[in-house]
């Protein structure tokens, strides 16, 4: 369970002076879901580009399954970068076929994978005719089409509706439940946070954090409290669990102590003869440790 | 290799620009081949109009062993079409970016070239193939004395021929990976003849003629022209050059050689 799928050495790319992507080194697992954050012109879409064939490195080198990259290698990645690639003037059928004859892939795949981007329907028409989303879902589909170990998908949402994007969350989850490797660049933070297992954060071509999804806001734990009472802040302070204390819309927001959790408060309150109307544990949001990572760098 | 060619028509079978220009290219080709008989006899009625005369059946154009050279030099001018083809079909994977899906999806960079390559080896075949039948039909058709020996001189023009075709292609090919975008490229392309004529014009000055005037022989348009040359001269009791000179096909073959390299160079160079 725990082979090295992707590993990346010192992998740096140079667009003349500027340095794109600076000494990367990363390392994919197989089975995880990779996030790849940072912001617009991190060098996200670069380095998939390296790893994919299509961008020469300027140096450092990258391994898929331990040995170095061929295009042999690619077949079994199924890959959509930035925005979906098709020829305009043939039908999202022929496009997958084609797409399946390079791949090496059974065509009788295609029918399944267009099912599974819900495009059965529109599969005779051109694929100029489309829609972006629609667009999109067919880069999946043909991401999918040769039934990759390894699924890139940079920005996939990128233009789709909260339905569409719902949908491809979906997607993404059940091709995750089959067990295989997902690297997702997205600037969704919410999203990466619902279908991840680890995040690399990226700043101007460098690698900044790099970690389980699990671990953001571990050891941090926010509190929220709402009850009918008037001195409710002061008991809050009373507590002595209780650090720092904000009160937002009504709400009090009470920052734990190490060690101490919201079970503890609640007890807490109630033997104070306090009863809450609302009560909920909140982790540090990964949007929120993505800025904190980012500020740390300046 | 078929799987390469198989990958690259399927790009151009549902195309229908292809469809059209190939279909005005083999049209044009054939008709034009198969009716210079009925040109010429028109324009024989054009000099009775004005009282003098001119026997069509004197001139052999289409008798065994002319009719080789002749057919396959006028289906030279046509191979024009045929590039442009090519070069639409390069800058389209350029425009589109498909070039870039292409290798994302699982293809060599060699791979792509070695597709395009096969295109243009399968488009001279037919070129060949189509004229053979012409030549073959046209010739039994006006010869007035079959013999098997006339029938076989001068077919290994049809040799040249596919040479000619295929180096032609290869050019136009290099010129679309080089210059990516289709209309300077097929302007660039319907120039090439001229500017390289200028400059041959340039270098080979009226003095240094006689010492590097052969050079001219090795510049890449000249070398596909000079596959087959003019043979209408013979007409006019010229003397003209009436086999296929192994030294023009050598430096053809060269050349079709270094322009499809070239391109797989630039590929395997660039950022797509
Ligand atoms: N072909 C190119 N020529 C020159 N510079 C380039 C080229 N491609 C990318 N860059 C530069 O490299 C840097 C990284 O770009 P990249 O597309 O990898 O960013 P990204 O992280 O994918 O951004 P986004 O979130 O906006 O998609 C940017 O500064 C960009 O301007
Ligand atoms: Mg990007």
């Amino acid at each position: 369970m725990n082979e090295v799928v992707l590993s990346t050495h010192q992998l740096t790319k140079n667009y003349g002076k500027l340095c794109a992507v600076n000494q990367l080194n990363l390392e994919v697992k197989r089975g995880q879901i990779f996030g790849m954050l940072g912001p617009n012109g991190s060098g996200k879409t670069t380095t998939l580009g390296m790893l994919m064939g299509v961008t020469n490195p300027s140096s450092g080198s990258f391994s898929w399954f331990g040995e170095p990259a061929t295009h042999h290698t690619r077949k079994k990645i199924g890959a959509v970068l930035e925005h979906p690639i098709f020829y305009p003037y043939l039908s999202g059928q022929k496009n997958l076929e084609l797409n399946a004859m390079i791949k090496g892939a059974d065509p009788k795949n295609i029918p399944k994978v267009l099912k599974t981007v819900d495009l059965t329907l529109r599969k005779d028409d051109k694929y100029r005719t489309y829609s972006l989303g629609m667009k999109q879902r067919l880069a999946i589909a043909s991401a999918l089409v040769s039934d990759p170990i390894i699924l890139i998908l940079d920005e996939p949402t990128n233009g789709l509706d909260p339905m569409g994007i719902a949908e491809i969350r979906e997607i993404v989850k059940r091709i995750a439940d089959d067990g295989k490797t997902i690297i997702l660049a997205s600037h969704l933070l919410d999203e990466v946070q619902k279908v991840c297992t680890q995040f690399a954060v990226l700043r101007k071509g460098k690698l900044m954090h790099s970690g389980p999804v699990d671990d953001v806001g571990k050891g941090e734990e926010t509190v929220e409290v709402m009850a009918y009472h008037d001195d409710l802040g002061v008991l809050l302070q009373e507590f002595v669990g209780s650090g720092l204390i904000k009160k937002e819309n009504g709400v009090f927001q009470v920052m734990m102590k190490d060690g101490f959790h919201s079970q503890d408060l609640n007890r807490f309150l109630f033997e104070k003869g306090i009863v809450t109307s609302h009560l909920t544990t909140k982790k540090k949001s990964l949007e929120k440790q993505f800025l904190e990572i980012l500020a740390e760098a300046h | 290799m078929l799987h390469l060619l198989q990958i690259d028509l399927k790009k151009m079978t549902s195309y229908r620009t292809f469809w059209v220009i190939c279909g005005l290219y083999f049209l044009t080709l054939g008709f034009t081949t198969a009716s210079g008989m009925e040109i010429l006899k028109w324009i024989a009625s054009k000099f009775e109009d004005f009282g003098s005369s001119l026997n069509v059946n004197r001139i052999p154009l289409y008798h065994f062993p002319d009719i080789w050279q002749n057919l396959i030099w006028v289906s030279g001018l046509f191979k024009l079409v045929l590039a442009i083809m090519v070069v639409i079909s390069i800058t389209n994977e350029y425009q589109y970016r498909t070039l870039r899906q292409n290798v994302i999806d699982g293809m060599s960079r060699w791979e792509f070239v070695l597709s395009k390559v096969l295109t243009n080896v399968m488009l001279s075949l037919m070129s060949v193939g189509m004229l053979l039948l012409i030549i073959a039909v046209t010739g039994l058709i006006y010869t007035p004395e079959l013999s098997a020996m006339d029938m076989l001189t001068g077919s290994e023009f049809l040799f040249a021929y596919f040479l000619e075709i295929f180096a032609f292609l290869s050019y136009a090919l290099m010129l679309g990976v080089f210059v990516q975008r289709s209309g300077l490229t097929i302007v660039l392309l319907m120039l090439s003849h001229m500017i390289e004529a200028i400059i041959k014009l340039n270098l080979f000055r009226e003095s240094l003629e006689p010492s590097i005037g052969w050079l001219k022989q090795f510049f890449p348009l000249e070398s596909i022209t000079n596959l087959v040359s003019l043979p209408f001269p013979r007409y006019a009791f010229q003397e003209i050059q009436d086999t296929v000179s192994l030294t023009a096909v050598l430096i053809a073959l060269g050349w079709a050689f270094l322009f499809n390299y070239f391109s797989y160079l630039k590929l395997k160079r660039a950022d797509i």
